[in-house]
C-alpha cells in the first residue's frame, strides 16, 4: 500500500504549523544572533589573535574605566618581540546630545595594530589637538561631515573638548562607533592627567616574546630597576606630552591576550558563549510548546482521514512516519524563512540605531552553529510531536 | 448560562497545557527585563558614585562651534548679581595662526578678563606669571611643546591679516583643552575685534547645596531666546542613553515573543474549537447565539492568556532570580540580583492580552459563522 500518495494533509493546517515553527525559529535565531553578536564584539574590541596582549588595571570594574601608568608603553616598545605599544584612553563622553566613547591615541602607534580605512579626510598626527577622526557609525548617527565642529561633554570629568573632524573611517569592527582623538583629548575627557591612560594595547612577536615577559617588564619597572631619571631616555612617543613617570604596585597591572582579557570581564557577569546559547536554546524551547500543540492539532484535525487509511490496513508506525514525511520540508523551509525574516529584521531594527549596546552597535552576522541549531531544534520538535501524537 | 459554557470549556483537559504555553513565553520577556533592570541600576549606582560638577555654558543657539558662537556680554552682569551663582566667566574664542621663527600654527586663543581666576578655576599650575598688558599671554604647555617656545618667548599672533606680538609670560598645565590654547586678555581681543561687547560664551557655577534645576529655571528666564544652556559633564543623560539603548533593543525584541504568543493563543483557540467541538455543538441546540460562541472562544483565550501571563512574570522573574543565585554559587565573582517593576509586570501582561485578542479572533469569528447545521462533532 503506497500511502504516500495520498495528499490527505490540508496545506491551510499545515501552513499554520509553519507559520508556528516559522516564529519559534525566528525568536531563537533573533535572540541567538544578537546576543553571540555582542559577544563577539566586545571580545574583538581590543583586537582579535594571540599575538595582541593588553596591559589593564587589574582594579577596574570594567575595561572602560581602569587608568595604569602610561610610561610603561614606551618600557613596553623597547622590549624585543614587541612589533607595537599603543597606549589608550577610552573616554565616555556626550556629542550632539548622544552617548559616545572617544579614544585618545597615539596615531603612529595605534595604527600598527588597527588599520582603519578612511573614506574621508585624513588621519591626524599627535600634534593636531584640535582633530578628531569619526567611525563610519557615529559619523552617520551624529550627523558629521568632514571639517564640522564636535562639542565633546565629559562623562567622568567636568570638562569639555572643541573639535574639528579631519577624516571619517570604516574599520568593521566596534570603533566605528568611537571617535579617536589624540591621547591627551582622552585623557582630559577621562580626567586624568598626562602619566595615566586607560589601557595599553600591545602587539608582539609570539616566537620571540610571551605575555609572561611583559608582565616581568611591568614588575620591574614597579620595582624601580629599569627607572630613569626625569628626562632622560627617549621621551613618550611625542616630545609634546609631559613625561610623567608614575609609581604604582605591579599587583595592579594585568598582562593578557586581548580577547581573553575582555572575555574574563564578561564572565564576571555570567557572560560566556555558552551561557548565551544555552539561553537561547531555553528561549526556544520555552516557545515550542507552541510547536508541539500544533502538531497535536493537525494530527487531530486529520482524526477522519486517518481513520480511513487505518480502515484500509495502514499501520500506525506507517501513518506516522508518512506524516512526518510530509512534513519535514514544510518544518525545514519554515525554519530557513524563519531566519531570513530574523536577519532582515535585525538588519532594519540595526539599521534603526536600535541595535546597540554600550554605544556601540552590535555586529549581525550568521553563524553556522545557530542555523544547524536552529533546524536541528525544529525538526526534532516536529517529529517528536508527531510521533507521540495518537493515532487511532 | 455563558458562565456554565465557559465553565464546560475549561473544565477541559488542555486548559492547563494552554496557560502553560502562555506563560513560558511570557517567563522568556520576564526574565531578560529583569536582569536588565538590574544592570540598569547598577549603572545607574555607579553613575552616583562619580561626583559631577555644575559647571555650565551659555553658548548661542545656533552656532556649531564656540568660535562661532555669539553671547551678549551684558548677560555676565545678571548672572553675577545672581546670589546663587558662584563663578561667571565670560570668554572670546578666536582661532589665529602664531607665526614663530620657526614656522606658523593654526591655535585657539581664550580671551578672558582674568586670566589668574581663569587659571584658578581650571586648578592649573603656572610656571611664570599671567599677562598684564594687552601683548602678554599665557600658554598652554602642550602648545607650547609643540611651536617650541617657553616663558619669554614672543609669538606673532595674526587674525585675518592684524597681526599682534605678544609675550609668552607663563606656562600651564591645566589637564583641559587650555593647555592647547593661547590665554590672553579680553583686551587683547579688542585689538582684533573692536569694542565689540559680544563673547563667545559665559561659563558659570552654582553654589554649592543649591537646587539646580530651579535655579536654571531662573536662569533660563533672564537668557534671551537666542542662547542655550548646556552643562559640561553630562554623567547622568549618559548613563540614561545607555540604559534606554538596551531597553530598546529589547522592546524590538520584544516583538517576537508577542507575535509568538499570538500564534499560540491561535493554537489554544484552534484547539478548543477542535478538541470542545461536541460541547460547542451542544451549546449551540441548546439554543445560545453565534456571538456568545464567538464570546466563548474569545473568553477562554484571554482567560488563559491573563492567567499565563500572571503565571509567566511569576515564573520569569523567580527563575532568572534562581538561576543568578546558582550561579553566584558556581562563580562567585557574579553578581545579579534580578528584578522587575510593577508597571513592567501590568505591562507584559497587558501586552499578552492584546496579542491574544489578536491571535484568536479569526478562530473565533470563524467559528462564530459556521451555521449550527455545519457545526462538527
Amino acid at each position: 500500500m503506497r500511502i504516500l500518495r495520498f495528499q490527505y494533509l490540508s496545506r491551510r493546517r499545515i501552513l499554520t504549523l509553519a507559520v508556528t515553527v516559522m516564529l519559534s525559529s525566528m525568536l531563537f535565531f533573533t535572540t541567538a544572533i544578537s546576543l553571540l553578536g555582542f559577544y563577539r564584539g566586545f571580545n574583538a574590541y581590543l583586537g582579535e589573535g594571540e599575538d595582541v596582549l593588553v596591559v589593564y588595571d587589574k582594579g577596574s570594574s570594567t575595561p572602560f574605566t581602569g587608568l595604569i601608568p602610561a610610561h610603561l608603553a614606551e618600557k613596553i616598545s623597547m622590549v624585543n618581540g614587541v612589533l607595537a605599544s599603543s597606549p589608550e584612553v577610552i573616554a565616555p563622553c556626550i556629542v550632539r546630545g548622544e552617548s559616545v566613547f572617544l579614544r585618545g591615541i597615539v596615531p603612529e602607534d595605534f595604527f600598527k595594530l588597527n588599520e582603519l580605512k578612511m573614506i574621508k579626510g585624513e588621519a591626524f598626527e599627535l600634534s593636531d589637538a584640535y582633530s578628531a577622526i569619526v567611525g563610519r557609525n557615529v559619523a552617520e548617527r551624529l550627523k558629521l561631515k568632514l571639517g564640522e565642529a564636535l562639542l565633546a561633554h565629559g562623562i567622568l570629568a567636568d570638562r569639555y573638548v572643541e573639535l574639528r573632524v579631519r577624516g571619517i573611517y570604516d574599520s568593521q569592527s566596534f570603533l566605528d562607533d568611537e571617535i579617536l582623538a589624540p591621547i591627551y583629548v582622552g585623557q582630559w575627557l577621562r580626567g586624568t592627567d598626562y602619566g595615566h591612560v586607560t589601557l595599553i594595547r600591545v602587539k608582539i612577536d609570539r616566537r620571540a616574546l610571551s605575555p609572561a615577559t611583559v608582565l616581568e617588564v611591568v614588575a620591574e619597572e614597579s620595582s624601580g630597576l629599569t627607572h630613569s631619571s626625569p628626562g632622560g631616555g627617549r621621551p613618550l612617543e611625542e616630545p609634546i606630552i609631559p613625561r610623567v613617570t608614575v609609581r604604582f604596585r605591579a599587583e595592579y597591572v594585568g598582562v593578557e591576550e586581548a580577547t581573553r582579557f575582555m572575555k574574563s570581564y564578561m564572565e564576571r557577569y555570567g557572560v560566556t558563549r555558552e551561557s548565551l546559547l544555552t539561553l537561547s536554546i531555553m528561549v526556544f524551547l520555552f516557545s515550542s510548546a507552541t510547536i508541539a500543540t500544533a502538531s497535536e492539532i493537525l494530527v487531530t484535525q486529520h482524526a477522519g482521514e486517518v481513520k480511513v487509511l487505518r480502515s484500509l490496513g495502514a499501520s500506525k508506525k506507517l501513518l506516522k512516519m508518512d506524516i512526518l514525511a510530509k512534513l519535514l520540508p514544510w518544518s525545514t523551509a519554515a525554519t530557513l524563512a524563519g531566519i531570513a525574516i530574523a536577519v532582515a529584521t535585525l538588519t532594519v531594527i540595526q539599521g534603526c540605531g536600535c541595535l546597540r549596546v554600550l554605544s556601540h552597535t552590535v555586529p549581525v552576522q550568521l553563524d553556522p552553529l545557530v542555523i544547524t541549531l536552529s533546524l536541528a531544534l525544529a525538526l526534532l520538535l516536529s517529529s517528536i510531536s508527531v510521533i507521540k501524537s495518537e493515532i487511532l | 448560562m455563558s458562565s456554565i459554557a465557559l465553565r464546560l470549556l475549561f473544565r477541559k483537559g488542555g486548559t492547563a497545557s494552554s496557560i502553560l504555553m502562555i506563560a513560558l513565553l511570557v517567563s522568556v520577556l520576564s526574565s531578560t527585563q529583569s536582569i536588565i533592570n538590574y544592570v540598569n541600576l547598577q549603572s545607574e549606582t555607579l553613575g552616583k558614585l562619580v561626583h559631577t560638577g555644575g559647571t555650565y555654558l551659555i553658548l548661542s543657539r545656533n552656532s556649531t562651534s564656540t568660535v562661532d558662537s555669539r553671547v551678549e556680554g551684558g548677560l555676565t552682569a545678571k548672572l553675577g548679581n545672581l546670589g546663587y551663582v558662584k563663578r561667571v566667566v565670560p570668554q572670546k574664542i578666536l582661532m589665529a595662526t602664531i607665526i614663530t621663527n620657526a614656522s606658523s600654527h593654526t591655535v585657539r586663543v581664550r580671551y578672558v578678563h582674568d586670566v589668574l581666576e581663569f587659571l584658578e578655576g581650571l586648578g592649573a599650575y603656572l610656571n611664570g606669571t599671567v599677562p598684564k598688558s594687552q601683548t602678554e599671554g599665557c600658554m598652554g604647555e602642550l602648545l607650547a611643546r609643540m611651536i617650541h617656545t617657553d616663558v619669554g618667548g614672543e609669538v606673532l599672533l595674526d587674525i585675518d591679516g592684524k597681526q599682534l606680538k605678544v609675550r609668552v609670560v607663563g606656562v600651564f598645565r591645566s589637564q583641559t583643552q587650555s593647555d592647547v590654547e593661547l590665554l590672553t586678555s579680553m583686551e587683547t581681543a579688542e585689538i582684533f575685534q573692536g569694542g565689540s561687547d559680544a563673547v563667545s560664551l559665559i561659563e558659570f557655577s552654582l553654589r554649592e547645596g543649591v537646587d539646580s534645576r530651579e535655579a536654571l529655571n531662573q536662569i533660563a528666564l533672564l537668557l534671551p531666546g537666542d542662547v542655550k544652556v548646556v552643562q559640561v559633564q553630562r554623567l547622568r543623560e549618559f548613563v540614561q542613553q545607555t540604559n534606554t539603548q538596551t531597553l530598546v533593543f529589547l522592546r524590538a525584541w520584544s516583538l517576537a515573543v508577542y507575535a509568538a504568543i499570538a500564534t499560540a493563543s491561535y493554537m489554544i483557540a484552534i484547539k478548543l474549537v477542535t478538541e470542545s467541538s461536541y460541547e460547542l455543538a451542544m451549546l449551540r441546540a441548546l439554543g445560545i447565539k453565534r456571538r456568545l460562541v464567538f464570546a466563548l472562544v474569545l473568553a477562554y483565550t484571554t482567560t488563559a492568556a491573563f492567567l499565563g501571563s500572571i503565571l509567566g512574570v511569576a515564573i520569569g522573574t523567580v527563575g532568572a532570580q534562581m538561576a543568578s543565585t546558582a550561579l553566584r554559587w558556581l562563580l562567585p565573582n557574579v553578581d545579579l540580583a534580578p528584578f522587575i517593576e510593577a508597571d513592567q509586570a501590568v505591562e507584559a501582561v497587558s501586552l499578552t492580552l492584546v496579542s491574544s485578542i489578536l491571535g484568536c479572533v479569526y478562530p473565533a469569528l470563524r467559528l462564530s459563522r459556521i451555521r449550527y447545521m455545519e457545526q462538527p462533532l
